[in-house]
């Protein structure tokens, strides 16, 4: 129970810093954008020990069944984004970010008291593995989405050659790139450890690692299409609009689908 | 208040005369000896820069220091008295607060916003601080004026933005690769604008500075000066692809850089950003080349129009300031009123702790048969009863003291109490 008040405390400092952080893009300051992040560390701290005292106190498995999975989407894209902080003094970018965490927040909330409650077939460690490896890639691709939103906004606002102000307080193109990179760079693997962490499972289960199934053929195309980007970046050195573009398009593909895959199609992969 | 600042500055007085009365800080270190010896003058600090002399000084009588700080200013520069006479300014008490702590916020400066003053005014604080002219009245203040000078430079976007075209590229090249320790720049044509820009360029870290001119003498000569590398005029492209930001200002009739040469530059840089600065008149590179992907075009117009554009920003910010000003203005005052009190707050305390001792003495005898525990216990006892006692006249004191000219309670407590 204390980790579902932890929750809750979290996501309303959460809605704190995302609304810190507009009125950083509204006032046209950084100074409110620093406290937003501070703010965002503190709900970090807090969503943290909620996932500890799920683990501890009410000795759950965390991380099976949507209320966990997105609880946890959430939190990669925030210790990801307060990651790069570290690095990059990106404070705005928390302006697009946090918003995005928000929003899965409250919806992990709606699920909170009822979802698919953890069968049977989904215990283990290798679901385990499959669940917070895949959580953690595309968490990190939606960081990188968020990057790329703000780069394609930054290049477009110096391109026009107006508004200095918001060019003032955007990040550095440089920067954004950087971000967008790292997420991809760390996110592509995670993924594919994921991915393979789920076919054996399936193998395991199903006797095969291939279903045909609708979510199985989403993912292996989106993952195709990051392979593709990461590939360009590396090999062929793409870099800045393009690659911000692409990122942000094979990311709302992979949303667009999976949210259209669970409403339309039949799926063996029903647990979230 | 006994406040008084004298001094001249860019507004009121000619170049002729502001070099002439500039000190160095040598200077200043003699001036404020000589100031403190005037029996006129309590505290004093001197600020002296190619912009403005002022002295600030806590005096005993207002209208005799105007005349002896005149004379001292009159006596360094060696003029005209008449003349000098026209281009000073003397202000008072609040109208002194209030000038110093604009000049701070550098709100007085000749390029409102400039960081320097605040660095140049800590400077004369401190020769003061260490020549032991500054007391109660003018260490407050000026740390006061700091403390205003940081509010001002947090609340408004009065220092934020670029005001010279040149420093507007360089924010503007931050805003595209972050940080530019490490980046090359490209020089084409040396002339005086792209000699400016490659200063601060370099003050920001760049790492190497190409220069190409049509004259290679030039080109040398400047390279020497930067530590770069000059380049024959016509092989400029093939420098292209290693540099991260160019800087046109030659004075050709036509583009000398159009957009297949960026392109095919850009297409074997490692790094495929891009800024292209084009600062001549007529224009050096074909705008056509600010279309390819990742490559930024400015012209001194865009550059201008930011220039503008930030100029607007920093004037409406500085209504923003001057309101923080007088805020801070009428926070100094209500401290400096209740330095009317202290003399009077303090004789209290002593009367009554006199008092206290006096009995504690008397009463020697029966507390000789105490530990010393109980004797301290009996003391404590005694100071928290006076304390209790005195709290409400003192805040009285000070509240009356922030709120009228006139002190009533000081009168009265120093006579019912016989203070």
């Amino acid at each position: 129970m204390m980790g579902i008040v932890l929750f809750k405390v979290a996501l309303v400092v959460y809605l704190a810093s995302a609304v810190v952080y507009g009125g950083s893009l509204w006032g046209r300051r950084v100074m409110p954008a620093r406290f937003a992040t501070g703010l965002m560390f503190a709900a970090l701290v807090i969503h943290t020990s909620s996932f500890i005292s799920r683990w501890l106190v009410d000795e759950m498995t965390p991380i099976i069944g949507l209320y966990d999975v997105l609880s946890f989407f959430a939190w990669v894209m925030a210790a990801a984004y307060l990651a790069m902080q570290l690095r990059t003094k990106t404070r705005v970018l928390g302006a697009f970010v946090s918003p995005v965490i928000c929003v899965i927040m409250v919806i992990a909330s709606v699920e909170l008291g009822g979802g698919v409650g953890a069968s049977a077939m989904l215990k283990g460690s290798l679901v385990t593995a499959h669940v917070m490896l895949s959580i953690t890639g595309e968490a990190l691709f939606a960081v990188a989405s968020c990057a790329g939103i703000m780069y394609l906004l930054q290049d477009s606002l110096i391109r026009r050659k107006k508004e200095g102000s918001l060019i003032r307080l955007f990040p550095s193109l440089r920067d954004l790139d950087r971000i967008n990179y790292l997420c991809l760079f760390w996110g592509f693997p995670l993924l594919t450890l994921g991915i393979l962490a789920g076919s054996f499972w399936a193998r395991i289960v199903w006797g095969s690692h291939w279903q045909w199934d609708s979510k199985q053929v989403w993912t292996l195309l989106a993952w195709g299409l990051y392979a593709f980007l990461l590939h360009q970046r590396l090999v062929i050195g793409w870099q800045g609009r393009k690659a911000a573009r692409w990122s942000l398009m094979v990311f709302t593909a992979l949303a667009v689908l999976l949210i259209v895959g669970k409403l339309f199609f039949q799926t063996v992969h029903n647990f979230m | 208040m006994q406040l008084v600042l004298i001094g001249m500055n860019h507004k009121t007085a000619p170049l002729e005369i502001r070099e002439r009365l500039q000190l160095s800080s040598g200077d200043v270190e003699r001036a404020l000896p000589e100031l403190i010896r005037m029996t006129e003058i309590r505290e004093a600090i001197c600020l002296s820069t190619c912009n403005r002399v002022e002295v600030i000084s806590h005096v005993t009588d207002g209208e005799q220091a105007v005349a002896v700080l005149k004379s001292f200013i009159y006596g360094q520069g060696n003029l005209d008295i008449a003349e000098m006479e026209r281009c000073l300014y003397v202000y008072r008490d609040l109208e002194a607060v209030r000038h110093l702590f604009r000049v701070t916020s550098s709100l007085d400066s000749m390029v409102m916003g400039e960081p320097q003053i605040l660095g140049q005014m800590k400077e004369a604080y401190r020769m003061a601080v260490d020549h032991r002219t500054t007391g109660v009245l003018l260490n407050r203040l000026s740390h006061h004026a700091f403390l205003v000078a940081k509010r001002v430079r947090t609340e408004t976007g009065i220092a934020g933005n670029a005001v010279s075209v040149s420093y507007a590229a360089v924010e503007l090249a931050k805003k595209i690769f972050g940080n530019l320790k490490g980046k090359s720049v490209l020089l084409i044509g040396a002339g005086e604008m792209s000699e400016l820009a490659a200063r601060h360029l370099l003050r920001q870290g760049v790492g190497r500075i190409h220069i190409a001119n049509r004259t290679y003498a030039r080109a040398e000569e400047m390279a020497a000066l930067f530590q770069g590398t000059p380049v024959a005029f016509d092989r400029f492209p093939e420098v292209l692809p290693e540099v991260d930001i160019v800087i046109a200002s030659t004075g050709a009739p036509g583009y000398i850089l159009n957009k297949e040469m960026v392109a095919m530059a850009l297409r074997r840089k490692r790094d495929r950003l891009l800024f292209l600065i084009d600062i001549a008149v007529p224009r050096d590179i074909d705008p056509a080349a600010g279309e390819i992907e990742n490559v930024y075009l400015y012209n001194i117009d865009h550059l201008q129009d930011v220039v503008d554009a930030n100029r607007e920003v920093r004037k409406s910010e500085a209504m923003k300031a001057e309101e923080i000003i007088a805020e801070e203005v009428t926070a100094f005052e209500k401290w400096f009123n209740t330095l009317a009190v202290v003399p009077t707050i303090v004789a209290l305390r002593g009367k009554m702790e006199g008092i206290v001792r006096g009995e504690m003495e008397r009463s020697a005898r029966w507390l000789g048969g105490l530990d010393a525990e109980e004797r301290s216990r009996i003391e404590w006892l005694a100071a928290s009863i006076v304390n209790k006692i005195l709290h409400d006249p003192i805040t009285g004191l000070k509240e009356e003291s922030s709120e009228k000219d006139e002190l009533p309670y000081v009168a009265a407590v120093r006579r019912l109490f016989k203070l």
